[in-house]
């Protein structure tokens, strides 16, 4: 008896020290350890310490889901073109995480940490599915954020307006207002989300109001946005502002933009 | 709220092992006639991980000549290790297939497999889609969840001179969950450990 004793406590050590990782406690905790938490800011920082030149190089990615394995051949492939291209930034475009699973989050971003450029990982409508909107805040940050780069003021907007019950404050219009409201820090803006305005999941009674937002002062490049999966060059209305629908990663093809001078160019690289 | 769920939960489970006790500690000889008698679990369980909880206590049944257990959890995962507190329950389904004695006192389960299903209680993890979504928006549900798990125990006589329990055993079990699985198909990179959920507990028998 002592003997089985003996040998079921060297058992549970041997399993205990071996994969400690693998005692789940249940599919919804966040733990997430240093270089998986606030990783938006410490990119911002990492993006702060480039030297800016005229031109803005963007690589786009999104709608990653459970497609891990295109993921990480996206960022080999950028770090490849990057070698020659040289990004100054890559964008995420939402839907990490399929489930909205912590565990989602951190294989996702198990990925995008090898990218040797800076990266921006938005919110998509996915990855707020059970605690995922948690998870998110931890792993990146806020909702809606942004940051000037070179003479362009990039806005990350949360556009997921059926996640929050359509409850009208999203997207917040008075925050992207205050976004774009002229400052001597920038001279143009993009505005980056993951539900486009023509979508079922965006707030119809808001969508006007963001048209208006977009439009207001004039200094607003382009548009870009996921979700919808494919790539696309449109213009929702004749005259509004461009959107630009970026590739998502299953279809082994990433859109690169270049913005110079307040022109732009969008181009793509298969992988 | 969630915490008086928790609450009636224990004092529900230590009912069921104090009476478990008071009925041991009768004539054991004497036949449960009446239909309470029926009703006592015959084992409770504790377990640590496995996908359900931090700390998990559970009561169940055997059947088919202690082939099956049926056994209902109460999970916990403290704040401690999470962001929030999660409260969840999970019935599980454990078919016995192997019995080898190994000597007078200790009995060696070498293969039991299992099945389960597990719901994490709050509103942020739904069973059915909120109005919000049309039909099918999303084809899985965050709040109600399904496993499959194999494992071992060894089955002991320990306590059983001491108190009025017939054993305590000593379980391992290694499992994954229907959203892990989908999440590792078809994608090499992701490391099957990653997908595992391991976890061991103590069952005491009457």
């Amino acid at each position: 008896m002592k003997n089985i004793i003996k040998i079921l406590f060297l058992v549970s050590v041997v399993l205990f020290t071996s994969c400690t990782d693998a005692f789940d406690y249940s599919s919804y905790v966040i733990d997430f350890n240093e270089i998986n938490c606030g990783v938006n800011n410490k990119n911002l920082q990492k993006l702060k310490t480039k030297s800016t030149s005229d031109t803005i190089k963007i690589a786009f990615t999104g709608d990653s889901h459970r497609f891990y394995d295109e993921l990480e051949s996206f960022v080999s492939k950028v770090n490849e073109v990057n070698q020659i291209v040289d990004f100054d930034f890559v964008v995420h475009v939402g839907d990490i995480a399929d489930f909205g699973l912590p565990k989602q989050y951190l294989w996702g971003n198990s990925y995008l940490l090898n990218l040797d450029i800076p990266y921006f990982v938005l919110l998509g409508n996915h990855d707020m599915v059970g605690n995922g909107g948690q998870a998110y805040q931890k792993m990146f940050g806020d909702y809606n954020f942004s940051f000037i780069y070179g003479d362009v003021k990039f806005v990350f907007l949360n556009s997921n307006s059926r996640e929050f019950q359509f409850n009208g404050k999203v997207p917040d219009i008075n925050w992207l207002d205050n976004q774009l409201k002229p400052d001597d820090d920038f001279r143009y803006a993009v505005v980056i989300f993951h539900v486009p305005p023509t979508d079922a999941d965006f707030d119809a009674n808001l969508t006007e109001s963001f048209h208006e937002t977009l439009d207001k002062y004039n200094n607003v490049l382009f548009c870009v946005h996921g979700h919808l999966h494919h790539f696309e060059t449109y213009k929702p209305f004749s005259d509004s502002i461009t959107y630009i629908n970026v590739y998502g990663t299953e279809y082994r093809k990433f859109n690169t933009i270049t913005i110079y001078n307040g022109e732009y160019n969008v181009s793509e690289y298969a992988f | 709220m969630r915490f008086k769920k928790l609450y009636i939960f224990i004092v529900i489970l230590s009912l069921n092992v104090s009476s478990l006790w008071a009925q041991s500690n009768n004539d054991v000889k004497t036949k449960d006639t009446t239909t309470w008698n029926k009703f006592i679990p015959d084992y409770v369980k504790l377990q640590y991980a496995g996908g359900i909880g931090f700390l998990s206590a559970g009561v169940g049944y055997t059947f088919f000549k202690q082939h099956l257990d049926v056994s209902l959890f109460y999970g916990y995962v403290p704040k401690w290790f999470t962001v929030d507190d999660l409260h969840s329950i999970s019935l599980q389904f454990t078919a016995k297939l192997f019995r080898i004695k190994a000597s007078k006192n200790v009995e060696i389960l070498p293969l039991n497999i299992g099945w389960y299903i597990h719901h994490t209680f709050g509103s942020k993890f739904w069973v059915k889609l909120p109005d919000n979504y049309p039909d099918g928006y999303y084809w899985w549900s965050p709040g109600l969840n399904a496993g499959v798990f194999i494992g071992g125990e060894i089955k002991t006589k320990l306590l059983a001179n001491k108190t009025p329990a017939s054993g305590l055993a000593f379980y391992v079990r290694a499992g994954s969950r229907d959203l892990y699985l989908a999440s590792k198909a078809g994608n090499k990179s992701i490391p099957l450990t990653d997908i595992i959920e391991l976890g061991f507990g103590v069952a005491l028998y009457r």
